[in-house]
């Protein structure tokens, strides 16, 4: 068997102690990375890229490439302890997480998302492993159409995530879309709402957004509280184990989020952001319970957290088969690839079979590593919480200064964290939710873009968005969401007011 | 205590001339106006190591993104004009300029060395209906308005695209995208019918077989891409390059100049730095002192020219 000579293949390259060294130390960096909230794993990347230079190709790659997925695991951490994401991706996490660890199950959130994120990365890894070159074709057959479409149903489904009153939650995801509008428009190159300041140019910095109106807002809102809640509990091992109530309820999130999670990954230039939000309005959908979401339900952490690491390494599909970086940290490794005289591409798995094998294999070692690094680290991580706040609190606003920094060495995106923390407070203090708004900048962008585009190509008719099979698909779930949204709205209304009448 | 003395005496003397004359004596940085993992950001990383050793200090990268280099060109030309801080310029700079909205000109920077250059390709899909640059001349010729992706609007590339359809006569419909990989995407899927893209960028997806290239901008075939024919022997009088370089703040003294031209120049004939240029795609075509100022003057007005007509 074919599949089995080449594992072999890649097992020999990935065993060797240069290798497995340099793998473990990859995803030790990146799961500290992605814990300390700000601070990106592309900062981390192209600071060791000049590392590629002494060392071969295939360790190089298996460095940086655990790096990237071992952030995706630390990334959740923050957000459950402290309700600051350390990661975009990771701030749907907070939605549950945080509830849990104020329910004094932090322990426990935290042992489900390690598991939830390496049973998104191990299955994505092996669908990567077998289905590499068809996937790479399916990706590039997504045109502007589908991608607005989808992008739609995403919106659709931040109407999902809004948890307290409806109008609220679509006021946050309108101010995101308005967000969402400065910097240079793709489609014309005008500059919008930039104000001649040349650091909006490319937009607001999505970090900087996130930890403001998370992190930083969070910090201002626990000014003068003493003592949290949490400082009082006992940390006992059996605090952290699961129960068997909470593993079951979890099993068919972490598949379906691995599922939603690979098929956005291999699409370029979309993110993990948009996977782990797209998993969580899909589980809170479908959830027999969606009253629970927002409380610390256990569905509400694991399906995200498998969906971001499971695009994490999906991603790695359309940039090792068709030489397509779906975003900054891939291009980065194309580069280093490129350098080092590697073409990516079809050609990579017959041409360089051992890089190919030996960086899959070294991905199911890295993620091994990851899970067994990580549950001793949770009782450590939940000690954290017995910090006192005057200490805590300060050095965490000191690290998402550094880590905002990091991205663009810009202080303005530092100005910009505050200015967000301050709208985040708030937000806070009015009921309104940081997540939809998130949503809504993310997402913004991408379907006007993408509209623009599609009508650009279709001389401007707009039945080109029912007319294409998956754009029409998208579309019809849309509709029957929005519907379904509608529909429960009333029956809730009138349920309500009959239990109010009698 | 003598020989102190005399030592101290000398640096007082020497001290202002000592100031170029023993450059560097510390660690230079250098800014890539782009975000890690782009052309320039790639070539200055090929470059980092071989000019470290020329120049026995400590090279720093640092990226500053946004704008499409906007702002790192901003920063670097507010610089001390010390030879300490360089900056990684390419076309792109030059395009800048020519837009309008930036706060720099040419003047503002001095320009040390060209090293790399690439050219444009306009490339198709594998599939494509047009497998030649014939094809697609006959397709014009027949009323069919072609569809070319370009990364980025009034990018270098966008106004390269703008010149070949003028070239091809004819008027393409440009179709703006975000970066290169969304663009190179959407031909392979034969979303759009061709993209002009610079050849580094291009490289991985044609050598996947996906992507072909139907013509060359350089005036003559390539040693990295000989089976591609360029404009002008399929009769299409068109001809240009990518280039990228180093440069500086302007009013660099000129020691320090002749120094880092020394290192580069050096440099480029590394085995190693060789080995990563052609791997990457481009080809090492240096030019110094006036030869590239007059070429740099040459590309300013084009790109003007260009811009002028897309406003």
């Amino acid at each position: 068997m074919d599949l089995l000579s080449n594992l072999a293949l890649g097992i020999e390259t990935a065993f060797t102690l240069e290798n497995l060294l340099y793998c473990a130390l990859g995803v030790t960096i990146g799961m500290f990375i992605g814990v300390i909230p700000g601070i990106g794993h592309l900062a981390a990347i192209s600071m060791l890229l000049p590392l590629t230079f002494y060392v071969p190709a295939t360790t190089a790659i298996v460095m940086l490439a655990g790096i990237y997925y071992g952030a995706q695991y630390g990334g959740s951490t923050a957000s459950i302890l402290l309700n600051l994401p350390g990661t975009p991706a990771s701030a749907v996490v907070c939605l549950d997480g945080y509830p849990m660890a104020q329910q004094g199950r932090a322990g426990v959130a935290l042992m489900m998302t390690t598991v939830a994120s390496f049973v998104g990365s191990f299955i994505t890894v092996i669908v990567l492993a077998a289905f590499a070159p068809p996937l790479a074709s399916f990706a590039v057959a997504f045109n502007s159409t589908d991608y607005f479409s989808m992008m739609l149903l995403g919106l659709v489904a931040a109407a999902i995530l809004v948890q307290g009153s409806p109008v609220k939650g679509i006021a946050a995801v309108l101010l995101g879309l308005i967000l969402g509008l400065v910097g240079t428009d793709v489609s014309t190159g005008i500059q919008r709402y930039a104000f001649g300041l040349t650091f909006l140019y490319d937009g607001i910095n999505i970090v900087a957004i996130a930890m403001g109106i998370f992190g930083v807002a969070e910090v201002i809102a626990n000014v003068g509280k003493v003592k949290g809640v949490q400082s009082a509990q006992k940390i006992t091992f059996r605090s952290l184990i699961p129960t068997r109530q909470d593993v079951k309820q979890s099993i068919m999130p972490m598949f379906r989020g691995t599922g939603i999670g690979t098929g956005v990954g291999i699409l370029p230039g979309t993110g993990t952001s948009i996977a782990s939000f797209l998993a969580y309005a899909v589980e809170k959908r479908i959830s027999r319970h969606p009253a629970k979401f927002g409380k610390g339900a256990i569905e509400g952490i694991t399906a995200p957290e498998s969906a971001n690491n499971a695009a994490a390494q999906s991603a790695f599909i359309p940039t090792l088969t068709l030489g397509i970086p779906g975003d900054a940290v891939m291009a980065l490794m194309l580069g280093a690839l490129l350098i080092h005289g590697i073409t990516p591409g079809p050609n990579v798995i017959s041409d360089n079979p051992s890089l190919f094998w030996g960086l899959v294999i070294s991905f199911l070692i890295g993620n091994v590593l990851l899970l067994i690094l990580n549950i001793p680290l949770v009782g450590l991580w939940v000690r954290l919480l017995k910090v006192p706040y005057p200490l805590l609190y300060p050095s965490i606003v000191l690290f998402i200064a550094i880590g905002v920094y990091s991205i663009n060495y810009s202080h303005m995106d530092i100005m910009l964290v505050a200015v967000f923390g301050v709208l985040g407070c708030l937000m806070l203090l009015l009921g309104f939710e940081p997540a939809p708004l998130l949503l809504g900048y993310i997402l913004g962008p991408m379907i006007e873009e993408n509209f623009r585009r599609a009508l650009m190509l279709n001389q401007g008719d707009m039945m080109v968005f029912v007319e294409r099979p998956v754009s029409a698909a998208f579309i019809a779930l849309s509709v029957l969401l929005l519907a379904w949204s509608a529909y429960s709205m009333v029956k809730d209304r009138r349920t309500a007011r009959m239990a109010a009448g009698q | 205590m003598k020989t102190i003395f005399v030592l101290a005496a000398g640096l007082l003397i020497s001290s202002t001339s000592a100031l170029a004359n023993d450059y560097p004596t510390r660690n230079i940085e250098i800014i890539v106006p782009f975000s890690a993992g782009g052309g320039n950001d790639v070539f200055v990383r090929a470059l980092q190591p071989v000019l470290e050793r020329e120049l026995d200090t400590n090279l720093v990268v640092r990226n500053v993104p946004g704008g499409g280099g906007a702002v790192g060109l901003t920063q670097a030309s507010r610089l001390p004009a010390t030879g300490y801080n360089l900056v990684a310029v390419s076309d792109g700079t030059l395009t800048q300029v020519a837009s309008g909205n930036v706060a720099f000109g040419v003047d503002d920077f001095t320009f040390i060395a060209k090293v790399l250059q690439e050219p444009y390709l306009l490339a198709v899909s594998q599939d494509s209906e047009y497998q030649t640059l014939e094809d697609m001349q006959a397709a014009i010729a027949e009323g069919t308005t072609v569809r070319v992706g370009v990364s980025g609007v009034g990018s270098s590339a966008h106004l390269t695209a703008l010149a070949i359809a003028d070239a091809l006569e004819t008027e393409f419909s440009t179709i703006p995208f975000d970066g290169g990989s969304e663009t190179i995407s959407a031909v392979m899927g034969g979303h759009i019918d061709a993209v002009v893209l610079g050849g580094a960028e291009l490289r991985s997806s044609m050598s996947s077989g996906r992507v072909k290239a139907l013509a060359t901008s350089y005036p003559e075939r390539s040693d990295a891409l000989p089976d591609v024919p360029t404009f002008q022997e399929q009769g299409v009088d068109f001809t240009t390059s990518v280039f990228r370089g180093i440069a500086a703040p302007s009013g660099i003294p000129e020691e320090v100049n002749d120094r880092l031209v020394e290192a580069i120049e050096q440099a480029v004939q590394d085995e190693q730095f060789l080995r990563s240029a052609g791997n990457l795609g481009t080809d090492v075509e240096t030019a110094y002192g006036e030869e590239l100022e007059a070429f740099i003057q040459d590309l300013a007005e084009r790109m003007q020219q260009q811009a002028d007509r897309l406003n």
